[in-house]
């Protein structure tokens, strides 16, 4: 298909652009690793205090962090870099170079979710695999093939949140050209190492329904190494699906926002 | 070859601009009660463009040229109007459409900076659906016309205006385009990459056939290239035609300059001049008029019968300052 | 002197309030893993206790940590480091007074603007969360010159750090590790007091402590005295010798700053 011969053309691009660079690589190593580091030493240091919190234990916090750290890398893969080009003071919006993204034949939300890559992350990838495997087997769980597969699944629709929300925040860029967005959300993302359970009421409902971080991750950590009922599961979908409607909406809106306004 | 390619038909753009006054109390009292005043950036523009024409788009700044131009491509809505370009409206923004065009804007890059052209133009080629056989084709062609084999492989920070221009040159072409716009394409640049530029972009409208709109500053680019052209102030179509016929239809004047036989005149010493001759200066012996044309010929039976006449020169007024007093306000 | 750093302070305060929401967005950054642990900490907790702390105990050490934190932050990467990676620092160099006032200009304006962000949210998530906190006198008596000089010690860190920049143009890997030992051993992640034996250890030797725990730990009064003296000793001890790696490293930068061009 033309999609896919596209994005490998763009993932090519984005890997020449980046070895233009080379001390690069060590340092995003270095802050990898350091990044792992400290995330496993912080859950060390919770459960070298008490047992258990909320029916979650090291070994089932880890493997949140493992999906935190999966979803992390996902997230810089691709859909962070592309969308960053649009935002801030450096962005295509407000230098203008945005009305050539806007000249080529492609279906623009297309193009601008998935044309900048770092490759890198699949480095992150890796590492978050590796302790989310090592928490599953530290649980003991039995990995049967419908656990995986329902996992895969939960995990998809929490990638569908993170992208719908990612969308969101780039489509606001046309109203405010300057504010960086994504910083807010790094922010409340960071809330998603951590089981939902443990926040208070009402900040779990806003991290479920507002900015629906705790989809993104602790459904897939709860699929994967314990039980996620479907009725709890449920409204995460809505939930994906009407972000992604809904961003997509906001999108093309802003777009014709950006085409009505000034030169 | 002879087809309507490009049809504009009472094209208008308002913007919306937000007034905002000093203070803090205004401040808090526009976000109630927002005032907007309407800027008319282009006005009931129409006209038509055969396919291979070479048009150019002039009109100082601020005109509503950039504006038009964004319109045709697409990246702009317009308030009221039709367009039709290859027979799409443009700000549908088609696919289909979007191949059949080419922009190129002076003041910013399509290309990436830390990489070389050719992997820009590879990516294109991608995203344009050229075939690959077609895409070498195209690229040695440009190349070569452009005369770029060097740059292809520098990172394009490397390079300097001119080569980054040839190449966004190429990058917009490596598909073929039907219509071509271009915004102030020689921004910047020195007289001889100018020269460079003009003679390439001639050669390719003549070889290709494909449709050409420019607009520029430089009226020395319009002069050279745009057999027609089409000036815009403060929103509205002026002229549309010859640079030529522009420049007399503003200004039907003839400039005269007379050399006396004695070694200064003043200006007292001149006789009363026929009814529309201006006096424009008097040096020494030199004497400068401005004549209007269809009485070119009786004035200067006049100045001859009346003046010790050593010399005497009649010129066309230069375009620039026929399009200078346009663009001040002063449509004769 | 005064007068002239004064209206410095004054002029780069305006300037930065014209961008308050950029810095205020940026505060809220900040905020947000002490945040994090103030949750965890207090679930776990439950309605009982972990080492010697209560849910109360727990929520009332992150409010004032946050507070502590924004008020030491070191911004010396951007206001030094970044002016001589770009050769600006020479518009610094020629002015009558010395660059570390620009510093401390911004220092004084931007933790004006970020505690403007801040305190209503602090005092906002007290009655939400309800903290308990004994404040003693004596505790805050002792609680204001830790402060100060957990502020001194974190900005001439960091200033040194920044020096960096006059013989590598980046220094990156330095600063994220420095702010994964803040994270770890400044009291982020947890209490001093609940770090587990070696963690412990290091985090009582290394400056990072007292760069921001040390205050809150204060206090919160949880210090035995023999605990206060020792904490107090080693606080002024690593300031101290900020100031003087500071000092060596601004005059042998400038000297190859002059020599290698600015």
């Amino acid at each position: 298909m033309q999609s896919l011969r596209l994005i490998g053309a763009f993932m090519r691009t984005s890997f020449q652009e980046a070895a233009a660079y080379r001390s690069n690589f060590f340092i995003s190593l270095f802050t990898s690793i350091l990044n792992l580091g400290t995330g496993i030493l912080g859950i060390m240091v919770l459960y070298g205090q008490i047992k258990t919190v909320h029916g979650w234990d090291l070994n089932s916090t880890l493997a949140l962090l493992g999906v935190y750290l999966v979803v992390s890398a996902l997230r810089g893969l691709f859909m962070g870099p592309s969308f960053d080009s649009l935002a801030g003071m450096e962005g295509e919006i407000w230098s203008g170079a945005f009305d050539f993204t806007l000249l080529r034949p492609l279906n623009t939300q297309f193009f601008v979710s998935f044309r900048k890559w770092r490759l890198f992350s699949l480095i992150d990838l890796l590492l978050g695999l590796g302790v989310l495997v090592t928490a599953v087997i530290r649980l003991g769980t039995v990995l049967s093939l419908v656990r995986i597969l329902s996992f895969l699944g939960v995990l998809t629709v929490g990638l569908v949140v993170l992208y719908s929300i990612l969308l969101l925040f780039a489509a606001l860029i046309f109203w405010s050209p300057g504010v960086l967005f994504t910083w807010v959300f790094d922010g409340l993302f960071q809330m998603a190492r951590y089981p939902n359970v443990l926040y208070p009421g009402w900040l779990r409902m806003v991290l479920t329904w507002i900015i629906p971080v705790g989809v993104i991750t602790t459904f897939p950590a709860k699929a994967l190494t314990a039980t996620l009922p479907l009725r709890e599961f449920l409204p995460g979908l809505l939930i994906a699906v009407g972000l992604l409607i809904f961003s997509s909406f906001l999108f093309k809106v802003g777009l014709r926002k950006y085409g009505s306004a000034s030169s | 070859m002879n087809e309507t390619l490009i049809t504009v038909n009472d094209l208008t753009k308002v913007y919306r601009v937000p007034v905002r006054s000093e203070g803090l109390g205004a401040s808090i009292n526009s976000l109630f009660h927002p005032a907007f005043s309407e800027v008319e950036a282009v006005r009931q523009v129409s006209f038509e463009i055969k396919a291979g024409e070479m048009v150019g788009l002039i009109g100082p700044n601020g005109a509503g040229k950039t504006t038009t131009l964004k319109m045709l491509s697409g990246l702009l809505h317009p308030s009221s109007g039709e367009v039709s370009v290859t027979g799409f409206i443009p700000w549908q923004r088609k696919p289909e459409y979007l191949r059949s065009i080419s922009m190129v804007m002076g003041n910013k890059s399509q290309m990436l900076w830390d990489i070389p052209p050719l992997d820009s133009f590879k990516v294109l080629g991608e995203i344009y659906n050229v075939p690959k056989d077609e895409f070498k084709r195209n690229l040695d062609e440009l190349v070569d016309l452009l005369d770029i084999k060097e740059v292809l492989v520098k990172p394009v920070r490397n390079l300097s205006l001119g080569e980054r221009m040839k190449c966004e040159l190429t990058a917009s072409l490596l598909h073929r385009p039907r219509v071509l716009f271009l915004d102030e394409p020689t921004l910047g640049m020195d007289v001889s990459m100018q020269l460079r530029l003009r003679r390439f972009l001639a050669d390719y409208n003549r070889a290709s056939g494909a449709t050409v709109i420019l607009t520029s500053h430089y009226m020395a680019d319009v002069m050279a290239l745009c057999p027609r052209v089409i000036l815009i102030h403060h929103g509205r179509l002026l002229h549309d035609g010859a640079l030529g016929v522009l420049a007399n239809g503003m200004a039907p004047f003839k400039m005269m300059r007379i050399t006396l036989g004695r070694e200064s005149v003043l200006k007292e010493e001149l006789p009363p001049l026929p009814e529309g001759t201006e006096l424009i200066s008097l040096e020494g012996n030199t004497v400068s008029l401005r004549v209007p044309r269809d009485r070119a010929a009786s004035t200067t039976a006049f100045l001859l019968k009346e003046m010790n006449v050593v010399d005497l020169a009649v010129e066309d007024p230069a375009i620039e300052s026929v399009i200078d007093q346009v663009y001040s306000g002063g449509a004769a | 002197m005064k007068r002239g750093g004064w209206a410095l302070i004054r002029s780069t305060w305006l300037s930065w309030m014209q961008y308050r929401s950029f810095f205020f967005i940026l505060a809220f950054g900040w905020m947000i893993p002490p945040l994090i642990y103030l949750f965890v900490w207090s679930a776990a907790a439950g309605e009982g206790s972990i080492g010697g702390m209560t849910r109360g105990g727990f929520v009332a050490y992150y409010l004032v940590l946050i507070l502590v934190n924004q008020i030491t932050y070191a911004q010396t990467n951007w206001t030094v480091g970044d002016l001589i990676r770009t050769g600006q620092i020479n518009k610094l160099l020629l002015r009558p007074i010395s660059p570390i006032y620009d510093a401390l200009a911004s220092e004084v304006a931007g933790k004006v603007v970020y505690l403007v962000f801040i305190v209503p949210i602090l005092i906002g998530l007290s009655f939400l969360l309800k903290p308990e906190m004994e404040l003693t006198v004596a505790n805050v008596l002792a609680f204001l010159p830790a402060l100060l000089l957990a502020w001194a010690l974190r900005f001439f860190w960091g200033y040194w750090l920044a020096l960096l920049a006059f013989w590598t143009a980046r220094a990156d890997a330095l600063l994220i590790l420095q702010d994964s030992l803040v994270f770890l051993l400044a009291g982020q992640v947890a209490p001093v007091a609940l770090l587990p034996g070696f963690l412990k250890t290091l985090a009582v030797i290394l400056p990072f402590r007292y760069m921001v725990g040390f205050p809150v730990e204060v206090l919160g009064g949880g210090l035995s005295q023999a605990d206060l003296i020792t904490g107090f000793a080693f606080q002024i001890g690593w300031t101290a010798l900020a100031v003087v790696v500071y000092r060596f490293m601004w005059r042998r930068g400038l000297v190859r700053y002059a020599a290698v061009g600015g």
